[in-house]
């Protein structure tokens, strides 16, 4: 399946991008793996996980076209 | 309620007076209290603070806002209307970042929900910001817990 991944605040920084398209994924496992091949550093970093505007605490099913944004800890005000 | 809560740059004078022509609405409610936030010129490690880059998720800043909107005025019943003005984009210091407006019945229940929502804004909207100081340097801030 292909996920498009959101990364937010200092992560889009590292990933010098907004987001990205991941394709042939079988599992929420799968990808997390695949983001931590392409950007080792986000192991120092905590954030939360949304699909599809929906933030979730646990390991999310996927579907074909889910959106998952990566959020590190909120620091609006 | 909530649709218009993120504003490009400074939240405006405009923008807040402009938020107050709502609640003539609601004549039964006798309290209006504002909240105010301002970019401080906080000086960190040395560097003085610029400005600040605000960032956000915006479709679900509005779905946050509409729960954190419905559980205010589940504790606080006589409020009648909130409305919440936040930055996205570059905010000078010493221009406002943030605006929150609570009409309520009697000011006591305006206050305290006015308080609980500035509170809830900072930990539960997904919002980021970037400190930028004077020498163009940056610093993601970490303070708030999601």
């Amino acid at each position: 399946m292909e996920i498009k991944v959101f990364f937010f605040g200092i992560l889009g920084d590292i990933a010098k991008t907004g987001f990205k398209h991941y394709r042939n994924i079988t599992s929420f496992h799968d990808l997390e793996h695949r983001i931590e091949d392409d950007y080792p550093e986000f192991v120092h970093y905590t954030y939360r996980i949304a699909v599809n505007n929906e933030i979730t605490d646990e390991k999310p099913d996927l579907k074909d076209g889910d959106q998952v944004a990566l959020m590190p800890p909120f620091s609006g005000g | 309620m909530s649709e218009n809560i993120l504003i490009e740059g400074p939240v405006s004078q405009a923008v807040i007076l402009n938020g107050l022509d709502g609640f003539n609405q609601y004549p039964d409610a006798g309290g209006i209290s504002i909240f105010i936030g301002k970019v401080r010129n906080d000086v960190v490690s040395g560097k003085y603070v610029q400005a600040i880059e605000y960032s956000a998720y915006e479709a679900l800043v509005i779905k946050e806002a509409e729960k954190i909107f419905s559980s205010v005025k589940e504790e606080f019943p006589e409020v009648k209307l909130i409305k919440v003005f936040h930055s996205v984009g570059i905010v000078n210091a010493g221009e406002i970042s943030m605006a929150a407006i609570v009409a309520a019945i009697h000011r006591d229940q305006a206050m305290q929900a006015c308080k609980k929502i500035v509170e809830l804004v900072k930990v539960k909207l997904p919002i980021w910001k970037k400190e930028i100081y004077t020498d163009l340097t940056y610093m993601w801030k970490r303070d708030n817990l999601a």
